[in-house]
């Protein structure tokens, strides 16, 4: 079956049977493979990705369903040789970062969800992080970030110090 | 000892890099999703393999037929046993095959290797390969494993390899012992006793769970394998990999791309030597990645443990003597790190108080599971568990507080461990004091009405691994600096910010000018791999040590561009001046590029290994290493409370001493201590790899094995004390592992205090703490 997506603004056309997972999709066929597949029934929240406005794990998403609404991945968050998008550069800047293996899931859940909670506590952060599991960092400085990258999207960028 | 916030005594006096924070700079490429795991990598032309693993956790292979499966479309290769008939084994017994021969020994063992041109095809060919098995029945419980009438899991035991013998027999693959003070010493102590505790305690197997599993792409080309793969220690992947092919090591070349995690569990080889033989037979790169129900089933987990302890004490809880019988799990061979680790309870036991006298022995056994294998701080987070748990019953016995009875028995600078070793500087009291005005032990707060609540606290002595590594550096043409290194960064930042941090101070250089190369074993020398906090310490001294000497021929080299002496010189960030006379200067591309043709290209290599302490050679029976390198000490302390109706444990407060030697990165050293934490939470809390009674792991997916999430991790008041360690990078001491090995002891002992009972059993579930509630009340 054929099945055009939008992904990171772009139209693609893939060939696979409906029921391939997104994440294949993504990783396989369009060589977007800076989303991760660790667990393929998702829990651990490494694939990610945004469908719409809602952040999805796409390893247990059917292609066949990600028709309908724009497809963000991680690549598409920030133009490669453009600045860092605000929860990135506070997951460099608060040390979120450890191995690397769950931080584009944790990117694509945080930024998703601060589009809707502009000004979140540090327990709605953790709400929403349930469904990313980090094995490096004890979450705490990846709570950090998000505080942090919310208080900069409030700010505008020029008014920053 | 210094807390860091205070203008510390430096080892070496430092300038610029190192005590800074950085950020590390592999990050931006992680966030962005551009970094590469070997999970990520593609070639052309390259297959997709799958693995036949038993089904069953002991039986004999009565027919192996792979015909049928050769002939199917796609696939290019089939392999087993047949082709690889080599043992090996972790360092120690050579007991392992890449395949099981004959005899299956656990669930998930490796019967047969497949690779396709999809991953469909591959998997179409498992499903028609012709196997079957005649059960056996399985070994699985410790004890029943070392009775007298034991299956022997191994009958031909006797004829493995091992570097010594008289320490092993039948289902046991190690013996070590640590026995202090003579026969009528012991007897005389128990006899003046004034009280003697017995406890019983089990631990249940803690899975790694690196997010990015275990994954290799391998090639071969005119006798030598190339492997890219996801490891801890490329070396050591290498040389097994080499030994399980019957090859030599130098024929198989080993490159690391960004490592997705690894906690222990990626020291060894696993899939790699698979991967080799089915690229060499179908010619083509073959990529072969563990699911996530493999990596729980088969990639080693830390061991499950049986530790049965015995203490006499006198009236005000001092020990007077202490025995332990620990038996740990090996699993079905010895491909991880359990049996090399044999000697390490004893240490454990013996490395933060005063044990007068010992008897400590260590049986590492046979079963019919899945190996075990090393898990940051290997047998320490139990060991420790146990201890504290034990101890906190001698003085619930005696009726002495807690932290007193800590106090009185906790080892004072000058003082030797129970292997006769003198520790490096302990500053246990510091570290307990640390948390003390942190965390008053006498501060009483009120429970949640409805809950009980407990505290405790545990000092500790951790040991940083004292493995040799080697490291090049070299001035490029540009004037930075290019460090050359099997050492991995596997993100504890130990690479990337650690050891960049220390060639950057000893150059006199910028951070972002020092580069390090990714790990290539046919580029870079032995390094003995990420583990046991080795990275900062010893890849840190030996590139340091490089970095002098560069430093050395770039001084040698500008003396003569400048017409100046040597002594006069610095480098300052890319430029070596006179000093105090900046405008005397040339760049280092200057430097770089006058060296070319005169003396040469500039660069140096540096080299350390630990050299071991002393220690009364005379107490220790069979252990591997008998002594523990550049200890550092440790303090946690922590609040909980329990509901009774519930079982549910919730941490209200965690405080942690964390003497680091010297702090090179602040921030990386508060990750790992978050990171640790975190996964000790687990332990104590949550995670529990269930074996069944058939040998079977039941937990094969993220659902039922059950990491922290973000709403399980306390906060953590860390204090960072820098006590430095005169061979140390800077004063350096190993940071990654310290900061797991307490954290089940403390929250047992908490939860213990919270409900007046001894918790016996990891983890803490809430069916555990209500089960020992019940027992309480009867």
């Amino acid at each position: 079956m054929n099945y055009r997506l939008t992904v990171n603004g772009r139209a693609a056309e893939v060939d696979v049977p409906g029921g391939t997972p997104l994440s294949d999709v993504l990783r396989d066929h369009l060589h977007l493979r800076g989303t991760k597949v660790s667990c393929g029934t998702g829990r651990c929240g490494s694939c990610t990705v945004r469908l719409g406005d809602r952040a999805v794990a796409s390893c247990l998403l059917p292609v066949a369903l990600a028709e309908a609404e724009p497809v963000t991945t991680v690549e598409g968050l920030s133009a490669p040789d453009g600045p860092l998008h605000p929860v990135q550069e506070a997951m460099v800047s608060c040390h979120g970062v450890q191995c690397g293996a769950c931080t584009p899931g944790m990117v694509m859940t945080l930024s998703t969800f601060l589009d809707t909670t502009a000004d979140p506590d540090a327990g709605q952060v953790r709400e929403a992080l349930t469904g990313n599991l980090c094995r490096c960092t004890g979450y705490h400085t990846i709570v950090d970030a998000a505080l942090t990258a919310a208080a900069a999207t409030r700010t505008p960028r020029e008014d920053r110090p | 000892m210094t807390a860091l916030s205070e203008p510390a005594a430096r080892a070496v006096p430092a300038t610029g890099a190192v005590g800074r924070s950085i950020p590390r700079p592999d990050a931006e490429a992680k966030v962005r999703g551009a970094a590469v795991y070997t999970v990520d990598l593609a070639e052309a032309g390259m297959l997709h393999a799958a693995v036949l693993r038993a089904e069953l956790s002991a039986a004999r292979i009565t027919r192996l037929d792979t015909s049928a499966a050769a002939g199917l479309p796609g696939v290019h290769a089939v392999v087993t046993g047949a082709d690889a008939p080599a043992l090996s084994g972790m360092l120690v017994v050579k007991d392992q095959t890449v395949f099981a021969i004959d005899t299956v020994r656990y669930a998930g063992e490796p019967i047969a290797a497949v690779a396709a041109e999809t991953p469909e095809q591959a998997a179409a060919a498992l499903a028609a390969i012709e196997l079957e098995l005649e059960p056996l029945d399985p070994v699985v419980d410790l004890d029943a494993a070392v009775a007298p009438d034991a299956r022997l899991i191994h009958p031909g035991w006797a004829d493995y390899a091992a570097p010594v013998d008289g320490f092993r027999s039948g289902n046991i693959a190690w013996d070590a012992r640590l026995e202090k003070g003579t026969d009528e010493e012991w007897s005389a102590a128990f006899a003046a006793a004034h009280r003697v505790v017995s406890d019983e305690f089990r631990v249940p197997r803690q899975h790694q769970t690196p997010l990015e599993p275990h994954a290799c792409v391998a090639r071969y080309t005119t006798g030598r394998y190339t492997v890219h793969t996801s490891t801890q220690f490329p070396h050591s992947v290498r040389s097994r990999t080499a030994e399980l092919l019957g090859i030599r090591p130098s024929a198989v070349r080993v490159l690391v791309p960004t490592v997705g995690g690894g906690f222990g569990g990626k020291l060894d080889a696993m899939l790699e030597p698979m991967a080799c033989l089915l690229a060499r037979r179908s010619g083509r790169p073959v990529r072969l990645v563990n699911s996530r129900a493999e990596e729980l089933a088969t990639a080693g987990p830390r061991e499950n443990a049986v530790l049965r302890l015995r203490t006499a004490v006198d009236a005000e809880g001092r020990i007077l003597a202490q025995e332990a019988d620990v038996l740990t799990d090996n699993g079905a061979n010895s491909s991880g790190e359990t049996v090399i680790c044999a000697g390490l309870p004893a240490l454990a036991l013996g490395s933060t108080y005063r044990i007068p006298l010992a008897r400590y022995r260590t049986r590492v056994v046979y079963t019919n599971t899945a190996p075990t294998a090393a898990f940051r701080g290997v047998g320490g987070p139990y060991v420790v568990f146990a201890q504290e748990s034990h101890l906190d019953h001698v003085a619930r016995a005696l009726g002495v507080d807690r932290r007193e009875l800590r106090l009185r028995n906790v080892l004072r600078p000058g003082e030797a461990m129970v292997n006769g070793q003198a520790l490096d500087d302990p500053i246990l009291i510091e570290a307990l004091e640390s948390v003390e005005r942190r965390a008053p032990w006498d501060r009483e707060r009120p429970a949640t009405p409805g809950k009980l609540r407990g505290k405790a606290v545990v000092p500790l002595t951790w040991l940083t691994n004292p493995g040799p590594g080697e490291a090049s550096v070299s001035l490029s043409d540009d004037g930075t600096v290019l460090v050359t290194t099997a050492a991995t960064e596997i993100g504890t930042g130990a690479i990337q910010t650690g050891v960049r941090q220390i060639v950057a101070e000893r150059l006199g250089v910028h951070v972002d000018d020092v580069l390090v190369s990714t790990p290539d074993t046919d580029a870079a020398g032995f390094d003995n791999g990420a583990q046991g906090s080795r990275t900062t310490y010893g890849a840190g001294n030996a590139a340091g040590e490089a970095a002098g000497e560069l430093r050395e021929q770039i001084l040698r080299t500008a003396a003569d561009m400048l017409e100046a002496a040597e002594t006069d010189l610095e480098i300052a960030g890319d430029v070596v001046q006179v000093a105090g006379s900046p405008g005397a200067s040339v760049t280092l591309a200057a430097v770089s590029a006058a060296a070319m043709w005169s003396s040469g290209p500039l660069s140096a290599t540096g080299r350390f290994v630990a050299q071991p302490p002393e220690f009364d050679a005379g107490c220790v029976i069979g252990g591997l290493f008998s002594t523990i390198n550049a200890t550092s000490s440790h303090a946690h302390a922590a609040e909980v409370e329990v509901d009774p109706d519930t079982g549910e444990v919730t941490v209200l407060t965690y405080v942690v001493a964390q003497d680091v030697g010297r702090a090179i990165n602040p921030a990386m050293i508060v990750g790992q201590v978050n990171g640790a934490v975190a996964q000790g939470v687990g332990y104590a809390l949550y995670e529990d790899l269930r074996i069944g009674p058939d040998g079977r792991v039941l937990d094969r997916n993220l659902e039922t094995y059950r990491i922290p999430t973000a709403l399980d991790v306390p906060p953590i008041d860390l204090e960072i004390l820098e006590n430095p360690l005169p061979t140390g990078p800077y004063g350096a001491k190993g940071v990654a592992e310290p900061p797991i090995v307490p954290v089940a002891a403390v929250l047992a002992c908490a939860v213990s205090d919270a409900i007046g009972v001894t918790v016996t059993d990891l983890p803490l579930s809430p069916f555990a703490v209500l089960a020992a509630l019940r027992a309480n009340r009867r």
